[in-house]
């Protein structure tokens, strides 16, 4: 049979395959990804495109977690100083109590919780990054104003409104307590408490009763403050698995689309190799033929 | 009787023959690397003899044509795969350049509805915040522009397609003029008994030209043939072409005419069939996905943030963060775009008051939530990346396999048709010799007529 007497655009496209290997190799090599366009895996490009918005979702939780900490931390905080606070009147009021004080000196107490009184009120006004804190979801105003009209002097503004905020996949935590549950709630009234006692170390009667109020409050004010804690518990473990989540979803991109480099370069050099021996053999062929014998 | 005249005659037909032969042979060398060219081979045959009771006379030899080797099957096989060869390539190279508005540059819609959504979730942290809410009002428009980008890209790219489609139109017709004119060439000289084996050779290049642009079928018809596309449409027939036009439609695309009707969908091979499959088929369904993809966040958007309240406490009714895409969503990526510019009016508030990150956390829900044709945002676009580099993929390897069989294909031509130069030299050799010998001949009969003539003279 017939041999066909021109290989040269065998060989030609030989070339331009190995070229075309080439290319895709050193294209893997600068990026270190083996997924540069759709079509080089489209399977891999559609679940890299679901692994960069996971990747991004989990950076933005984390981001989340770290704004909500910030605020949960100075609540909790300013709870800290409620309660030392509230300690503070309940041992004025014992010490009111005691039948050996006279007027003046009861007077000189009830000044004292007066100043507690206004310590309170700023702390429960506390706001962070302007919004205050235990104002529910009205956090443009401060959740307490003085009110002389009103029996425990204060009037709340704020309202019963809790935010929930995601931060993760199916996991959203609560972010705030309103004042209303915290110091205004229905038989532990932290400013109707702190003014009775006033008013009764001022008259001189019913202070037993009044730091008996004081006590519920601060038990109140204390049993709330877990739930802080229990948010930043929460906050705390969700950074860890956000963490390892970004790290599997690193993992996950580098397996789907990142180029194995050794086996890139061994490639690359095979393909170069298998150039130069096709570049070596079209220089070699077709150099001479029966006419070059013709004497 | 014999007589030394006759074997003159005989002598001078193998000098004429030889010389004919070696005539093929030069011309073999001379179109060693001429694209299309069948080698030629002279047609030797031994002349009619005399029969003279009881002896039978040679006459001697006859060069009765110079025929060009070729296998007309596998010139046709090569038309076909030419036709595919052109359809993939023209796909392909269109495709490549549809899925780069698909890859991950941080500007593509996959990565603004990401920024999008993680922007929703900080707000939702301080929902009162005025440069959260700008920053969801940027990313928002992020989202809008890599839509609008991506789809004015695909759009740019029907519209250089369709400039194509009318410059192929145009090398067709001026193919199809061509054809028609070699055809009447052909004629003539096979009317006159003669080989046309050059002509049928720029014929078949020029019927394999015309393949790579448009599906061709090749019906003979006597020593002419006709030409027509796949569906039936003449292109050729004898001496005539028929030209085909093009035409824009209502929305200025351009539809092909042949003799006033629109073959347009029935052209499936060849570049112009690729081109035609890209703009008419491939792209447009890549751009009603996207369509689909824009028109269903921004309802699904639109949808929670009307039901929510401004940072002003007034209920956001009518107040849009997207303006409406249109109703059947054709569209909806090219036209997408924000309608609020005050970020206080963005609805984060479920409860009216300032600080409610109610409304946030169900604009941020969406990320995850079906919305769109029973997916997720970023599953939906995620499986238009798969449509887009598995189309790409597809024609690629499609295209890599038609290229391996054509490639067979024209070494089988090759080996039947192509000029060997070690052949021709070794022809070259044998037609010098029989010259020579023929020449000797003549130079034996002349020295025994001088015989003769000498025999009278003494």
């Amino acid at each position: 049979m017939r041999i066909n007497p021109n290989p040269l655009s065998d060989l030609l496209s030989a070339l331009s395959q190995t070229q075309q290997q080439i290319n895709s190799d050193l294209r893997q090599t600068a990026s270190g990804q083996s997924v540069n366009q759709p079509s080089d895996n489209p399977a891999a490009a559609a679940q890299l495109a679901r692994n960069a918005d996971q990747t991004a979702e989990a950076d933005q939780f984390l981001r989340s977690v770290n704004s909500l900490s910030g605020e949960m931390q100075n609540a909790d905080s300013a709870l800290n100083s409620v309660i030392t606070t509230l300690q503070r009147a309940i041992s004025l009021g014992v010490e009111g109590a005691n039948g050996t004080l006279n007027a003046s000196d009861r007077a000189a107490l009830a000044a004292e919780v007066q100043g507690i009184q206004s310590e309170l009120l700023s702390l429960a006004n506390l706001s962070y990054q302007g919004n205050f804190v235990f104002a529910g979801t009205a956090t443009q105003a401060a959740p307490y104003v003085l009110d002389s009209t009103s029996p425990s002097g204060v009037r709340y503004v704020g309202n019963s409104g809790v935010n929930q905020i995601t931060v993760g996949n199916h996991l959203t935590v609560a972010a705030n307590l309103p004042g209303s549950q915290l110091f205004s709630a229905a038989g532990a009234d932290v400013f109707q408490s702190i003014q009775d006692l006033i008013t009764g170390l001022q008259n001189g009667t019913g202070i037993d009763t009044a730091v008996d109020a004081v006590s519920s409050a601060y038990q109140h004010i204390n049993a709330q403050r877990v739930f802080y804690g229990n948010v930043m518990n929460q906050l705390t473990s969700q950074q860890t698995f956000l963490n390892n989540e970004t790290t599997q979803l690193a993992q996950q991109q580098n397996n789907l689309g990142g180029a194995d480099l050794s086996k890139v370069l061994s490639d690359l050099v095979n393909a170069q190799t298998s150039r130069q021996a096709t570049l070596e053999a079209i220089g070699q062929t077709q150099q001479t033929n029966l006419f070059n014998y013709i004497k | 009787m014999s007589s030394l005249n006759a074997s003159l005659a005989i002598a001078l037909s193998g000098l004429a023959s030889e010389q004919g032969a070696l005539e093929a042979t030069s011309n073999n060398v001379a179109n060693v690397n001429t694209p299309g060219y069948s080698r030629q081979v002279p047609v030797l045959v031994a002349s009619d003899p005399i029969v003279e009771d009881p002896l039978t006379f040679g006459t001697g030899v006859t060069l009765q044509s110079i025929q060009s080797v070729r296998d007309p099957v596998l010139e046709s096989q090569i038309q076909q795969e030419t036709q595919t060869q052109g359809q993939l390539s023209a796909l392909v190279s269109a495709l490549s350049q549809t899925q780069t508005n698909f890859s991950s540059t941080g500007g593509d819609i996959g990565s603004a509805i990401s920024q999008f959504f993680d922007s929703v979730n900080q707000l939702s942290t301080s929902p009162a915040d005025l440069s959260l809410r700008q920053n969801v009002l940027t990313a928002a428009g992020n989202v809008a522009t890599a839509f609008n980008v991506a789809s004015n890209n695909l759009t740019a790219q029907r519209t250089s397609l369709d400039q194509g489609v009318e410059q192929t139109v145009g090398q067709i017709n001026q193919l199809t003029a061509e054809i028609a004119q070699l055809n009447g060439q052909i004629s003539n000289v096979e009317n006159a008994g003669q080989s046309a084996g050059t002509f049928v050779d720029q014929r078949n290049q020029l019927i394999n030209q015309l393949s790579s642009l448009v599906d061709v079928s090749v019906i003979p018809s006597g020593n002419s043939l006709i030409l027509t596309t796949a569906n039936g449409t003449a292109l050729v027939d004898g001496q005539h072409s028929f030209q085909l036009s093009t035409r824009p439609d209502a929305v200025g695309v351009q539809h092909i005419f042949s003799q006033g009707s629109d073959i347009t969908s029935s052209i499936v091979s060849g570049q112009l069939g690729g081109m035609l499959a890209a703009r008419d088929q491939q792209i447009p369904a890549i751009q009603t996905q996207l369509d689909t993809l824009a028109a269903g966040l921004a309802n699904a958007v639109n949808n929670v943030q009307t039901g929510g309240y401004d940072l002003n406490g007034n209920a956001s009714t009518g107040h849009n963060l997207f303006t409406p895409p249109p109703a059947s969503t054709v569209g909806a990526a090219s036209s997408l775009s924000v309608a609020l510019t005050d970020p206080a009016l963005i609805a984060a508030s479920s409860d009216g008051s300032a600080g409610s990150n109610g409304n946030a956390e169900a604009l941020y829900a969406l990320r995850n939530q079906a919305v769109i044709n029973g997916q997720s945002p970023g599953d939906y676009y995620s499986n238009i990346i798969f449509n887009v580099g598995n189309a790409a993929a597809n024609a690629t390897a499609s295209q890599s396999a038609s290229s391996l069989v054509l490639q067979q294909l024209n070494d089988q031509r090759s080996s039947v048709s192509g000029v060997s130069l070690d052949e021709e030299a070794a022809n070259m050799m044998r037609y010098q010799q029989a010259y020579a010998a023929s020449a000797q001949v003549i130079s034996s009969i002349n020295s025994m007529m001088q015989t003769v003539i000498n025999m009278k003279n003494s």
